[in-house]
């Protein structure tokens, strides 16, 4: 009771901590909601569309940050290849739709709808380009720009009839549009061109000799299995996306802890009467440390459902204001958080505890 | 029970002096000062202020060492107890009165009583009824669940006696236990200390500048300059 009865006799000093603290675990929830967020988008394109082969230039070995040219004769080779039963080719491309004054930037991916391979992972709403005049956005860029069902879609000066809308293309930084190759190519100018090539091989046909004969008789291609592609694009988006995440959750823990170290100690030290005749009355050192220990975990444990309490509404909020911000919680994240709280909270406590030593029997006489 | 000054001494003093150094100077609280104390028996510490009563009394239940001379609690010399042996004793050996009541403000008063249980390894099922039958026993029972700032001075010193005597202390160390109150409450306060120590056999080492306290003390031992007089 002890415990409790002295933070609540503050209950200022306790709003304002229990208030940073949460803040702070918000932030926390937040940038792993939106790295997974970030990670889903990015891969998911990749993850639904299953290729046994993704074939691309040397050198290149993702499609987020390499640059990939394949040429039309190196395709036609590709789906000649022994054991190959479908090649498709997509050509991914940095591309601009206006709206009014606005102008966004997307990834558009050039497709053979006929394919079967490196369409929209999903649809949120409507179907896959069929014709060369139309289009699929992504959820997140259609409804910062406002696009809906049947409009006419201004890109780079085509007009293009919006036919669907897709689900997992936004990659935070910039989100996936899908039209088709043959539109994709006519707008470069040049024919014949691809990315990348989706390989599927025969029925029981295996994998390894039609990768030997894409990388070795092909020269300056390379061909990737779908976990390995999978992989290297996961690893290509962290790279980018982790070192500011932990950063930034670094600095949040340290925030989080400095704030409850302060308060413990401040308590302590408001209370040096009452633990200097505790001790003289011959509380154990343990009894001590885990009165202490109980405060950090009790503002720890009121701090995390305060900032449960905010994070969800706030996340419907920011993806209302900033549609391009899609964040993804699963319980997962949120227990380890949790975890993670108590961890800071039990290292605050250790720091504070530090100050019980400094309180000596004799101030009770004094 | 045994009378006063019927059996070994619980505490004896030999030669004891303290001394305490601060920045580039020292100063002796206590000097060379001898005495014992045994069950059933009330010490009467007296002396002017600063005249080392408090310290005296910090050395005797072993909160403070001695620099010099030799201090024993229960038949053995305080020297060789560990820093958790002497919280034990403190715990289930020892009670302490404090001229400010210094009750725990955030606690009610069975709660008061209740802690020292704890710290007395009193099982919890049990700790609630023995502080309520404590309470009880000295008049504020019916106070049980009030905080400290609802209580007058008399029944604050009461609390604090209840919570000195919760772990059945044999030795009771009171430091100016009348200082804040007024005569009829001084008197009776120490009377109940005094009626306490001899039901339960307990050594009371007082220290306190009070005159009223002299009519019960079994022995009067007068401090000045830290030294007996």
């Amino acid at each position: 009771m002890y415990a409790v009865r002295t933070l609540r006799s503050q209950p200022l000093r306790l709003a304002l901590t229990v208030g940073g603290i949460a803040l702070c675990i918000v932030l926390m929830l937040f940038l792993l909601a939106v790295y997974r967020g970030v990670a889903d988008g990015s891969v998911e394109y990749i993850r639904q569309n299953r290729a046994d082969l993704w074939v691309l230039q040397d050198n290149a070995t993702n499609i987020l940050r390499g640059s990939s040219l394949i040429r039309p004769e190196q395709i036609l080779a590709i789906s000649r290849a022994p054991g190959v039963r479908t090649a498709a080719p997509v050509l991914f491309l940095l591309s601009t739709i206006r709206r009014g004054d606005r102008v966004g930037t997307i990834f558009l991916t050039g497709f053979d709808p006929g394919a079967g391979l490196g369409g929209p992972p999903a649809l949120a709403w409507g179907r896959g380009p069929r014709a060369d005049d139309e289009i699929v956005l992504d959820r997140s860029f259609a409804m910062k720009f406002g696009f809906k069902a049947g409009e006419e879609v201004d890109l780079q000066g085509r007009r293009l009839k919006l036919v669907g809308i897709s689900r997992g293309t936004n990659a935070f930084v910039i989100q996936y549009a899908f039209v088709t190759l043959r539109f994709a190519r006519d707008l470069i100018g040049v024919p014949g061109l691809a990315t990348c090539v989706m390989v599927n091989a025969e029925p029981g046909a295996e994998i390894g000799p039609i990768r030997e004969e894409i990388c070795d008789v092909l020269a300056g291609l390379q061909a990737y299995d779908q976990a390995t592609f999978l992989a290297n694009n996961v690893h290509e988006m962290r790279s980018g996306f982790l070192p500011l995440l932990y950063t930034v959750a670094a600095i949040g823990s340290v925030v989080l802890t400095a704030i409850l170290s302060l308060l413990l100690s401040v308590n302590i030290l408001e209370r040096r009467k009452d633990f200097a005749i505790l001790k003289t009355l011959g509380a154990p050192s343990g009894f001590l440390w885990g009165l202490v220990v109980k405060q950090a975990a009790l503002i720890a444990s009121v701090s995390c459902a305060a900032a449960l309490a905010l994070f969800f509404p706030l996340v419907r909020l920011i993806e209302r204001v900033s549609p391009e911000v899609t964040a993804k919680s699963t319980p997962g994240q949120v227990a380890g958080v949790a975890a993670a709280v108590l961890l800071m909270s039990l290292a605050s406590s250790l720091a504070a505890v530090r100050r019980l030593r400094r309180i000596y029997v004799l101030e009770a006489f004094s | 029970m045994n009378g006063p000054g019927s059996s070994a001494p619980l505490v004896r003093l030999e030669g004891v002096t303290k001394v305490f150094n601060g920045s580039g100077h020292s100063t002796t609280a206590v000097r060379d000062v001898s005495l014992e104390a045994r069950r059933g028996e009330m010490v009467l510490l007296m002396g002017p202020s600063g005249s080392g009563k408090t310290t005296l009394l910090t050395l005797i239940a072993g909160l403070a060492r001695p620099t010099s001379g030799r201090v024993s609690l229960f038949g053995r010399g305080i020297e060789r107890f560990s820093t958790r042996e002497l919280q034990a004793f403190r715990a289930e050996r020892i009670g302490f009165i404090f001229q400010a009541f210094l009750l725990i403000e955030a606690l009610t008063a069975a709660e008061n009583v209740g802690i020292v249980l704890r710290f007395g390894r009193t099982r919890r099922s049990e700790r609630a009824a023995r502080a309520g039958a404590l309470l009880g026993e000295l008049g504020v029972g019916h106070l049980a669940d009030r905080f400290p700032a609802g209580l007058s001075q008399g029944e604050k010193q009461r609390v604090a006696v209840a919570r000195a005597l919760a772990n059945g202390a044999e030795l009771l160390i009171a430091d100016e236990p009348t200082g804040s109150l007024e005569t009829r409450q001084a008197v009776g306060i120490i009377a109940l200390l005094h009626e306490q120590a001899r039901k339960r056999g307990a050594a009371v080492i007082v220290a306190s500048h009070d005159l009223r306290l002299r009519d019960f003390a079994d022995r009067i031992v007068t401090l000045r300059d830290g030294a007996i007089a």
